[in-house]
């Protein structure tokens, strides 16, 4: 496909947005307590490395999207939520961190394990 | 993959510093990359993630040394390439021609 004037403005409006209109059920709801999985995959994933093993609060719910660590090798969209998660700077960075802040990161339901 | 663009958390890299009046491009051919991006995008048919792929697999040296607009024309010639659209001796033809040209 070329890319033409009449496609432009949907691609601006929407930056191609990797959300999938599909009914996905979550794994997780705001208020649980997570823990990031040990996964280390050689391919694509969102997932920085600083946080695996890590404990952490789902704070929000985005919705359904495609799964980026499918996605980027044509393994097809694994639709799936994505959360708002939040640490504290001690769970992530330990006992030398302070002790009021926190981080948000997105996560993939497939990161996760409940804890 | 535990690449070198995964930099959260590592020491010793220094200080981030924004420019003042960081201009949107420093380089002229910068805005032809941008441009790139939509049309190859829609035309050779990648995903973001597999973009996002091919710019984390650079070397890591030239990673860390490269601007992020010469991450974008890696992940291009990785794309392209790998779809037949381009290949690797047409870019390293034009290459030599615009070295030639530069002297």
């Amino acid at each position: 496909m070329l890319l033409t004037p009449e496609i432009v403005p949907g691609l601006v409006a929407t930056g191609a947005s990797a959300r999938v209109d599909q009914q996905v059920k979550p794994s997780f709801s705001v208020g649980d307590k997570i823990r990031v999985r040990n996964y280390n995959p050689a391919t694509h994933t969102r997932l920085p490395g600083y946080l695996r093993g890590k404990l952490g609060v789902v704070e929000t719910d985005y919705g359904v999207f495609a799964f980026p660590d499918t996605h980027a090798h044509g393994l097809g969209e694994k639709p799936q939520h994505c959360y708002s998660v939040k640490f504290t700077a001690r769970e992530v960075w330990g006992e030398t961190a302070s002790t009021r802040d926190t981080l948000r990161v997105d996560l993939f339901d497939d990161y996760m394990a409940p804890e | 993959m535990n690449g070198i663009h995964d930099l959260g958390g590592m020491h010793g890299l220094g200080p981030i510093s924004p420019e003042k009046n960081e201009p949107v491009f420093h380089e002229e051919w910068e805005k032809r990359a941008f441009g790139l991006f939509a049309s190859t995008f829609v035309f050779a048919g990648y995903t973001i993630d597999e973009f996002r792929h091919a710019i984390e697999k650079l070397e890591p040296a030239h990673y860390l040394e490269s601007s992020y607009y010469e991450h974008w024309l890696h992940a291009f010639e990785e794309t392209l390439s790998k779809r037949g659209i381009v290949t690797r001796e047409e870019l390293d033809a034009r290459v030599a021609k615009l070295k030639k040209e530069d002297h």
